[in-house]
């Protein structure tokens, strides 16, 4: 047995980030054992939402849980509100969250995959893959308003309309996307360097997925098919835009990277199906009622499954508002991954991860 | 949301009975403070029933020391050590210090008195 080093990385540090921290026992530049603290953020969001604001006025405070997805969390809170007041909102509606969704997994999927590359050494992809990006930002901005914390869906709705010259924009801009992924998706499935660095990294196997109880693009890239889209038809019609599940099998940092770029697929054709079948209706149901009873919503972030869970007690606070991040979700497959792996691999192993502490801390 | 009631005594078991990991997914633990008691909630969905989402729940007081489910649920230590920050609730084994630093006020989603 040789000697054993303890080696941390974080809470600041070149390759992360986000304010987490990693402890690595290692011997021989193998990490043996790993201990996390993603804790650094706590902001008390879910106490001010139950206590400061009222519930109309959560969904923007949702909206800063995240930089990144924080479509995700107005529009997971807008439905559990939603279910609270028991109302049903235009189906208009339903697919502008869905189109808003879908550009919003594009952009954060493709700042995965960049810091994916630059962790691994490859500062020229990452360039690539963040010049590529940024076309999402601005149909973000076309369409919401803002390039991030988007405050598109509201209780009852959504606060915009999509106009016509921006659908026509968000059509011509996907079309030159296209050849662009198809690049990049033979950069990372085939560029040599890459591959010696990312095949077999940080793998899990599908069974580790399940006991682990791990979402998103993590677990499916173990071959776990998971995906809220694929369960909750009842919130919103993502099967009849066209979503598709995606998964690998091999559950290494290699098929983590080719389940987003196949995912970004999957995302254009549903911006397509939504615009070339946007509904006519109005933008938002409303109602003067006030929360009671108990809810809960999933909804399939970029990173995996969010969960909001909300009790209302017939005033405009709220009793009760839980978040489940999806980063949540994997912290204890994420500490068991590194096991086995070389110590240099550790950076491209936690950027594959798409670690949002922001999300977990809340 | 379907929703079964447990105890403290009867949790490990009941939580045992019911889950297997290749058909249900373990999602978090939640705790909502009703004054006197405290909910405190297993949530899980599955993986066969899409749209499914149950809730096992126990009212405890809140000097009641929970069972911890890892044994049973293996991530779950996560979201026990982030009750036993948030909550200030008592859970088997886990200690206070992963979500809030360990001189941080206990308990910031109780309820003030």
């Amino acid at each position: 047995m040789g000697r054993q080093y303890e080696i941390p990385i974080g809470a600041q540090h070149i390759s992360l980030l986000e304010p987490l921290h990693f402890k690595f026992t290692t011997e021989n530049e193998k990490i043996v054992k790993t201990d996390a603290n993603v804790y650094y953020v706590h902001r008390g969001i879910e106490q001010a939402c139950c206590s400061k604001f009222k519930f109309r006025q959560v969904s923007f405070v949702v909206g800063r849980v995240c930089g990144l997805c924080s479509i995700s969390h107005t529009t997971a809170y807008s439905q559990v509100a939603e279910k609270l007041l028991k109302i049903e909102i235009p189906l208009r509606a339903k697919y502008l969250r869905m189109l808003v969704i879908e550009l919003d997994r594009i952009h954060s999927h493709l700042l995965c995959l960049s810091h994916v590359a630059e962790n691994s050494g490859f500062e020229a992809l990452f360039m690539k893959t963040m010049q590529y990006r940024e076309f999402s930002m601005e149909l973000l901005e076309a369409v919401c308003g803002n390039r991030i914390q988007y405050d598109f869906s509201i209780v009852g709705g959504v606060a915009r309309d999509l106009k016509p010259q921006v659908a026509q924009s968000i059509m011509e801009r996907l079309k030159k996307f296209v050849p662009q992924l198809d690049e990049l998706m033979d950069i990372y499935k085939n560029n040599w360097t890459l591959s010696l660095k990312n095949k077999g990294a940080g793998a899990i196997t599908k069974e580790d997925a399940m006991r682990l109880n791990v979402v998103g693009p993590f677990a499916r890239a173990a071959g776990l098919a998971v995906d809220v889209r694929n369960e909750t038809e009842d919130l919103l019609p993502w099967k009849e835009v066209g979503f598709e599940m995606v998964t690998e099998t091999t559950g290494d940092v290699y098929a983590r990277n080719i389940v987003r770029l196949r995912e970004l697929y999957v995302s254009i054709r549903i911006i397509e199906n939504i615009i070339n079948g946007l509904p006519e209706s109005a933008l938002i149901t409303e109602t003067k009622a006030f929360p009671d009873g108990e809810a809960t919503v999933r909804l399939e972030a970029p990173r995996g499954e969010l969960f909001y869970y909300a009790k209302g007690n017939k005033t405009q606070v709220l009793e009760r508002l839980k978040i489940k991040a999806p980063t949540f979700s994997n912290v204890a497959a994420m500490t068991e991954a590194f096991t086995g792996n070389e110590y240099g691999s550790a950076p491209a192993i936690i950027a594959s991860y798409d670690p949002c502490l922001s999300c977990t801390a809340r | 949301m379907k929703k079964i009631e447990t105890t403290i005594e009867n949790l490990k078991k009941d939580i045992a009975a019911f889950y297997k990991p290749e058909l249900q997914h373990f999602m978090v633990m939640n705790a909502v403070d009703l004054g006197e008691k405290i909910e405190v909630q297993w949530f899980f969905s599955n993986y066969a029933h899409p749209c499914e989402t149950i809730c096992f729940y126990a009212l405890v007081s809140p000097e009641t020391e929970i069972p911890s489910i890892r044994d049973i649920v293996e991530s779950a230590w996560v979201a026990e050590a982030e009750l036993v920050d948030l909550m200030n609730i008592k859970v088997e084994n886990t200690q206070k210090g992963f979500v809030l630093e360990p001189d941080f006020e206990s308990g910031p989603l109780r309820k003030k008195k």
